[in-house]
């Protein structure tokens, strides 16, 4: 018996098999990843990428269709749309981002603090909660938008505070599933201290359905940071922005359909892509829908 | 004569059984331990014998201080569990390991065999970060595993070796006393031979105090130099291991040995019943109701443990007369 063990693992094949084979195994995710990818290049590139200044209007130059000097067309302003197209793709994933990042941040230390502390502290955090879901995700971060103020630090706020919610549940469930699992105990017993528990045992626990959650909030946030931006309520206009471009082009539709087409197609795309891997993330890490355990 | 390394002063734990609804508010108290006395020297080997639902890791829990004592006390030495400081808990936690019955449970699946081993040594700064390898290769190939596993995940490990890994993270932190709970429990009567002779040997080398639970007199036999054995939360018998499997002087531990499965003898089954329920336990000696030599006494009268001869005692009104 001992011989036929004695075989040793190579030392980093265990980390590829649990994490980037079933991913890799997930085609339609890596679709999304390429896609994905594609914007990310886009994004950090655009000053080399860009044609002209996002914000520069020349009004003599505006709607115009598609050309030579203005590859995908100008506004009503006259302001270049491949160029904004590639600056807005910054600003959507930058938010899309930041605001996720922010809200897992928030809503993992609350969910951590109720599960682990239990009693009349769960309690009060568990109906703040309770408070922050029982309004949708936009109408929440319309109120939010209406009290800070316009601004794009103000839209990454409201959307993070929208997403608190969510997150600070999900893992106060994981949270008191993984708290009475005997290694919880055991380490314990052997002293571990409290910080160093939470750090190495539970947290490790508990992370990759958050994770795969995350990863289908992005998606999520960019949706409603362009819709915000839509409705007026979100990034101040010279920005350029998806939500705010396709809220310019919505009076020429007739005349000039380009200025909403186009970054209303960028958008689909990236948050058919954004899906793509958000499902793969989910078929690869989470163990309810997986399928060879 | 040495002091105990631990003495369990009639040590009770109750729990409070709510009534359902709102006329039935009147608690219930379930006894899992009922008046406890028990003293272990150091470098003693002692088994906890019983049936299911006797006490015997309600027992270990306590002696553990994963739970506390509702009456009586347990001393560590010589101080009170329940009392011990920053400073002492942490001492405890390295002098005394507990093998969980289990084992693959008490591992967190998220982390490497060698991770698990290197935990305890890290924890208690046993030895610089640059001898951890070494250490940990040590404590594996201690317990007779090959090092090819320190980079599995405990998913990945068989029962047997699970166990032995068990046994080698309780030996990470140099500990003075190991208890474990039913450490040999469904395992092939192979590896469970491997782990009792593995257990046997680091006791007999290292001088390490084990309280091992067991509800097999065969593994307690082999394994341990005293037994004790429980029924419902008390200790009704206890003394050297030979002289309680050649001459039991309880009737239930008598019993006992007749449902053990032998060779040469046909096997009668010789306990009728269940173990009653210890939430209403029965006035007199609890063993009255499956006891073959029951007399009038013994259903008013509750035994206590007296000492028979020298470090032998028995809980029962009427022993058994020595064969």
């Amino acid at each position: 018996m001992r011989d036929a063990l004695n075989i040793p693992a190579p030392p980093d094949s265990q980390w590829k098999r649990r994490f980037v084979q079933p991913l890799l195994r997930q085609r339609s995710a890596m679709l999304g990843l390429a896609i994905i990818a594609l914007y990310v290049f886009a994004a950090v590139f655009a000053p080399w990428l860009a044609t002209h200044d996002p914000t520069a209007q020349d009004l003599m130059a505006s709607l115009q269709g598609p050309s030579a000097a203005h590859w995908l067309g100008t506004d009503s302003y006259g302001q270049d749309l491949y160029s904004r197209l590639l600056y807005g793709a910054q600003l959507a994933l930058i938010i899309g981002f930041a605001s996720v990042a922010l809200g897992l941040a928030v809503g993992v230390a609350i969910g951590l603090a109720a599960g682990l502390m239990g009693g009349r502290t769960e309690w009060v955090l568990m109906r703040i909660v309770d408070g922050l879901l029982a309004f949708p995700e936009l109408i929440l971060a319309m109120a939010f938008m209406a009290v800070l103020g316009l601004g794009t630090e103000n839209v990454v706020y409201a959307l993070a505070l929208s997403f608190v919610g969510p997150f600070a549940r999900m893992t106060r469930g994981d949270v008191l599933q993984v708290k009475n699992q005997p290694y919880i105990e055991a380490a314990r017993l052997m002293g571990v201290t409290t910080a160093a528990i939470i750090w190495r045992h539970v947290l490790p626990n508990v992370v990759s359905p958050i994770l795969v959650q995350a990863g289908m909030r992005v998606s999520i946030a960019i949706l409603l940071e362009s819709g915000l931006s839509f409705l007026g309520i979100g990034v101040v206009p010279p920005t350029p922005d998806w939500g705010l471009m396709i809220a310019e082009g919505r009076a020429f539709i007739t005349m000039a359909p380009w200025i909403s087409g186009v970054p209303g197609v960028a958008l689909a795309i990236l948050l058919v892509a954004l899906n793509l891997l958000g499902d793969g993330l989910r078929d690869a890490f989470d163990p309810t829908t997986q399928k060879d355990a | 004569m040495q002091e105990p390394i631990f003495s369990l002063l009639d040590v009770e734990r109750t729990y409070e059984l709510r009534g359902r609804g709102w006329f039935h508010r009147a608690s219930r108290q379930l006894k899992a331990l009922d008046g406890v006395r028990l003293d272990l020297q150091r470098g003693d080997t002692l088994a906890l014998v019983g049936e299911s639902g006797s006490g015997k890791s309600t027992l270990i829990r306590l002696m553990l201080g994963l739970e506390p004592a509702s009456d009586g006390r347990v001393l560590y030495g010589q101080r009170d569990l329940s009392q011990l400081d920053a400073e002492e808990r942490k001492r405890f936690a390295r002098e005394v390991a507990f093998i969980y019955q289990n084992a693959r449970g008490s591992m967190n699946p998220r982390m490497r065999i060698e991770d698990i081993l290197a935990e305890p040594i890290r924890l208690h700064g046993l030895c610089a970060e640059s001898a951890l390898p070494e250490r940990v290769a040590a404590l594996l190939d201690r317990v007779g595993l090959p090092t090819g596993l320190l980079q599995r995940f405990p998913s990945e490990l068989s029962g047997g070796q699970i166990r032995r890994v068990a046994i080698a993270r309780a030996l990470a932190a140099e500990p003075q006393v190991i208890m474990a709970d039913e450490s040999v429990a469904g395992l092939d009567v192979s590896v469970q031979a491997q782990v009792l002779n593995l257990l046997r040997d680091l006791c007999r080398e290292a001088g390490i105090t084990l309280v091992f639970i067991t509800h097999d007199l065969g593994v307690a036999s082999y394994l341990c130099e005293k037994i004790a054995v429980l029924y419902l939360g008390r200790i009704v018998e206890q003394g050297p291991t030979d002289a309680i499997l050649n001459t039991p002087r309880h009737p239930y531990t008598r019993a006992l040995l007749q449902a053990f499965p032998r060779f040469d003898m046909p096997l009668k089954a010789s306990l009728s019943g269940e173990i009653p329920s210890p939430v209403d336990l029965p006035k007199g000696c609890r063993f009255a109701g499956r006891c073959p030599q029951a007399q009038a006494a013994c259903r008013e009268t509750d035994p206590v443990l007296t000492a028979l001869e020298a470090g032998r005692q028995v809980a029962c009104l009427f022993p058994v007369a020595a064969a």
